[in-house]
């Protein structure tokens, strides 16, 4: 084993601290040192997107980020959305429109379109497309995932205020 | 009994959304160590020495031929590990232990194994001249069929076509794993399976258990689509090496393993000749089929070529009919089932010699079908059974708007018969305590939401609401028998098991209570039914696709549209069944467009990561519209098959749409993407 580094990273609003390997990947720094299952390992080629996270609000793969490379810095893993033992509303649009089927890629999916509905909380159809291109579903054909997405959109434009403040669409 | 991985008071959409599903990889048990798996680089060589870890000196142990697959026994042993020599890149050679998996992939670095490298048979084409690729047998063949009578016949139109299928690997998005633990007496496995009893079937076969030592529960399962069904080597390694440790064991494979050592669906070629007279009224059929089974004929293998010829007819009726069905060895992993195994083969190359006759008499593609449809149950001439087909097509037709749609598109359609796996029936299990109703099936949800059937069904039998209804994950502990999920049987089968065990168990207490009987009154006390259902009646059914295809403003051809219409028979969730045939319809595009494995000719696999083996994303996706026709089946709650439909029923419909726009022929799947390009976009080249 080579040389452990100290890394500090603060995930889902707590920081969490260990001593890893250089090599070790965010995703299995989440998953075996945390114990947050959620993000799930479907690729090695940064393919499938069911390991995406938020790195400092950004929508990453976390399988191609390495936990030193997290030092620092702010993660949100699926666990880590919504609050008070409520669903976020991207959560809960998947829910109502049942936008999974066997659940591998889900966590992923929601983390890509909660990071889309930040950057634009109204998006087309062909947006969200293409948001969620870099996460593969094997069992819906997508289209629960997009009315999923949409469902969310909906309820946040309802609501009005989102749970941050969004850039305006350039 | 419940091992307490799985919340399954909680809704699943819920869990999932969450990040609470309870996955084999999420396991953590004490003092556990992960395997890892030395494999093959070579797709056939001779194995001269191997240094470290468990090798195949050590296990001496093959493999059973057990699930969806199942069958026949082959002359040719499948080692576990192997020993002697390697017929596949990614067989399994050795296997080593870790405290993690980065230690354990350390470790496997150790481990030497000296091998003396051997010309591959790539091409199935060639395998029956080429040098058996084991030793000791005389030649690659597996099995040899003939269906019908050979026959010699004159029609005004006689067309042939060599037609293929390539190889698809089946990627589910959670890999194969497991986790197996021991007490010194009873093996316990957490898997990722279709089916815990045919893994406990497989795994007690191989390292010579008793089935009763052997307990198999199931986990949340990331998908299957026919690769979960049966065991495989890794399984047995890592059951062996918990037992020999006295530790748990984790196996979870990487995609590039999965993609390397997974058994793949097709990978079959029809040469096929039809007889006709000029309205395009089929007069006769012949066909030759050739199978690539891959390295070891496990089971399928023996038989898959049969299968396949035998519905070769379809829902068509035909006077004559002759078939002859080759399957051979290849330096490739096995075949296997993959999403209609078999049925998709089938019915494209059935339904590719349709569109044929329709452009050599310039019979309508429609017309031609339903000049051959059926007004009455028919035997084919090659054996297989079919439901009258015409009425049903008629109603497809309309319910596509087929001719308004034909005139101003360019479509596809295709018609096909669904043959369900009903065969060794299905069990489901039933136990009231404590106010609540837990529900077992023997064939296991895999990304399918049974538990919504199942509470339907159990809640409409028993009077009692759906959320007191808890759906269980199989476990052999908690069902005495079950077979699994695969070839579109569990809603059927299953389904009928929960009806059957709901009202038997609705009798006990009607019994006990008497004139007290009430269904509130059911879940006051204690009460346990099973049932193990077999049905008698022909389970096949009819499905129609049309599929429409245009060109982008850049001159791409792409699917715009896939409608399907298929008898479900009465459904049970409509959005359930909606979703599915959604999943299926991206899986038959796929299938036409981009999936296939590709092999080097030294045996490489080059399709090596789940973007090369051509998986559709979200902006690949066509529309999908989904319709039934309900036409009730026999069974207690008429339900008919569809999990299979749309990965028969797509490629066929689609190709051939893509064939109108393109006015090029295509034989073989996936169409190669240099043929997917027009220069003139001013036909139907409407931008995105």
């Amino acid at each position: 084993m080579t040389q452990a580094h100290h890394v500090v990273v603060e995930v889902n609003g707590v920081k969490r601290e260990a001593d890893v390997e250089p090599r070790l990947l965010l995703v299995h720094f989440l998953r075996e040192n945390l114990g947050l299952t959620g993000s799930h390992i479907g690729c090695d080629t940064t393919s499938c997107g069911a390991c995406t996270v938020l790195l400092d609000g950004k929508a990453v793969k976390s399988c191609t980020v390495l936990a030193v490379q997290a030092d620092g810095r702010k993660v949100t893993t699926i666990e880590g959305l919504g609050a008070d033992g409520k669903l976020d509303r991207v959560q809960e649009g998947f829910v109502a429109k049942h936008g999974l089927q066997c659940g591998f890629c889900t966590p992923g999916m929601v983390i890509s379109a909660y990071a889309l509905l930040q950057e634009n909380p109204d998006p087309t159809e062909e947006e969200i497309k293409t948001a969620i291109s870099g996460n593969i579903c094997r069992c819906t054909g997508y289209e629960s995932i997009i009315e999923s997405v949409k469902h969310a959109a909906k309820a946040g434009r309802r609501r009005k205020a989102p749970s941050r403040p969004s850039r305006r669409r350039s | 009994m419940s091992v307490g991985f799985v919340d399954e008071e909680q809704d699943p959409d819920v869990r999932f959304v969450r990040g609470a599903g309870r996955y084999v990889d999420d396991i953590k048990l004490e003092g556990m160590q992960h395997l890892y798996v030395v494999r093959s680089p070579y797709a056939r060589a001779r194995v001269l020495s191997v240094k470290g870890g468990i090798t195949g000196d050590e296990l001496k142990a093959t493999m059973e031929s057990v699930g969806e697959d199942a069958g026949g026994r082959s002359t040719v042993s499948f080692p576990v590990l192997s020993a002697s020599y390697v017929s596949y890149v990614g067989q399994p050679v050795a296997a080593v232990l870790g405290g993690d998996k980065y230690e354990a992939a350390d470790k496997a670095e150790e481990v030497d194994v000296q091998y003396e490298p051997l010309k591959p048979v790539m091409d199935p084409e060639r395998s029956l001249e080429s040098e058996p690729i084991h030793p000791g047998t005389e030649s690659n063949l597996v099995a040899a069929a003939e269906l019908g009578k050979d026959f010699e016949l004159k029609a005004p139109v006689e067309v042939d076509e060599t037609l293929r299928m390539e190889r698809i690997a089946p990627n589910p998005m959670e890999t194969k794993g497991m986790v197996a633990s021991y007490d010194g007496s009873l093996l316990t496995v957490y898997a990722s399976t279709q089916s815990p009893f045919s893994w406990r079937e497989g795994l007690a076969g191989s390292l010579g258990l008793k089935e009763e030592s052997v307990r198999v529960v199931q986990m949340d399962t990331g998908g299957g689509f026919g690769s979960k069904g049966g065991i495989y080597p890794e399984y047995v390694v890592a059951a062996y090496a918990a037992m020999k440790t006295k530790r748990p064991v984790k196996w979870s494979e990487s995609r590039y393993e999965n993609l390397l050592a997974t058994n793949m669906g097709r990978g079959v070629r029809g040469r096929m000749k039809v007889y006709a007279d000029r309205k395009g009224k089929l007069k006769g059929l012949k066909a030759d089929l050739l199978v690539d089974v891959g390295a070891y004929p496990l089971g399928g293998g023996a038989w898959t070529a049969k299968w396949i010829a035998s519905q070769l007819v379809g829902p068509y009726a035909v006077p004559k009919a002759y078939a002859t069905a080759k399957a051979v060895l290849t330096n490739k992993v096995n075949m296997g089932p993959y999403r209609g195994a078999g049925r998709p083969e089938a019915a494209f190359f059935m339904e590719r010699m349709m569109d044929r006759i329709a452009d050599e008499t310039g019979v309508d593609a429609a017309e031609v079908r339903l000049r051959n449809a059926t007004t009455r149950r028919t035997i084919s001439p090659l054996g297989m059974e079919a439901p009258p087909s015409r009425r049903f097509f008629m109603e497809a037709l309309r319910a596509f708007k087929y001719s308004s749609r034909k005139k101003k598109e360019k479509v596809g359609l295709s018609f096909f018969m669904l043959i369900p796996a009903a065969y060794g029936g299905e069990s489901a299990k039933l136990a009231v305590k404590g106010g609540r109703v837990k529900v077992w099936m023997g064939g296991s949800s895999h990304g399918q939401r049974h538990d919504v059937f199942a509470k339907k069904l159990v809640s409409e039998e028993l009077g009692v609401p759906q959320d007191v209804i808890d759906f269980q994950h199989t476990d052999t502990a908690a069902i005495s028998g079950g077979v699994g999920s695969w070839g579109s049987r569990t809603a059927i089968l299953g389904g009928g098991a929960l009806v059957e065990a709901s009202r038997s168990l609705k009798a006990a207490a009607k019994k006990e209570l008497g004139k007290g009987y009430s269904p509130a009154r059911i879940l006051e006390g204690d009460y346990e039914a099973e049932a193990f259902f077999k049905p008698k009646d022909m389970l096949n059914t009819l499905g129609a696709n049309l599929a429409t295809a245009r060109l982008t403003k850049e001159g791409n051809a792409v699917v715009e549209e896939v409608l399907s219409f298929y008898d479900a028979g009465k459904v049970l969730n409509q959005f359930m069944l909606e979703s599915q045939v959604t999943g299926g319809v991206a899986q038959g595009v796929g299938e036409v467009m981009y999936e296939r494995a590709v092999y080097s000719e030294d045996g490489q696999l080059l399709t090596a990561s789940i973007a090369d083996a051509g998986v559709i994303h979200a902006t690949e996706m066509p529309k999908s519209v989904v319709m039934t026709a309900a036409h009730r089946s026999t069974l207690p709650h008429g339900a008919k098959g569809v999990g299979e439909s749309p990965t028969i029923g797509v490629p066929p419909a689609a190709t051939r749409a893509l064939e109108v726009l393109l006015g090029r022929r295509f034989t073989t799947l996936p169409i190669e993407p240099e043929k997917l390009w027009a220069l003139d976009v001013s036909d139907g080249g409407r931008t995105r």
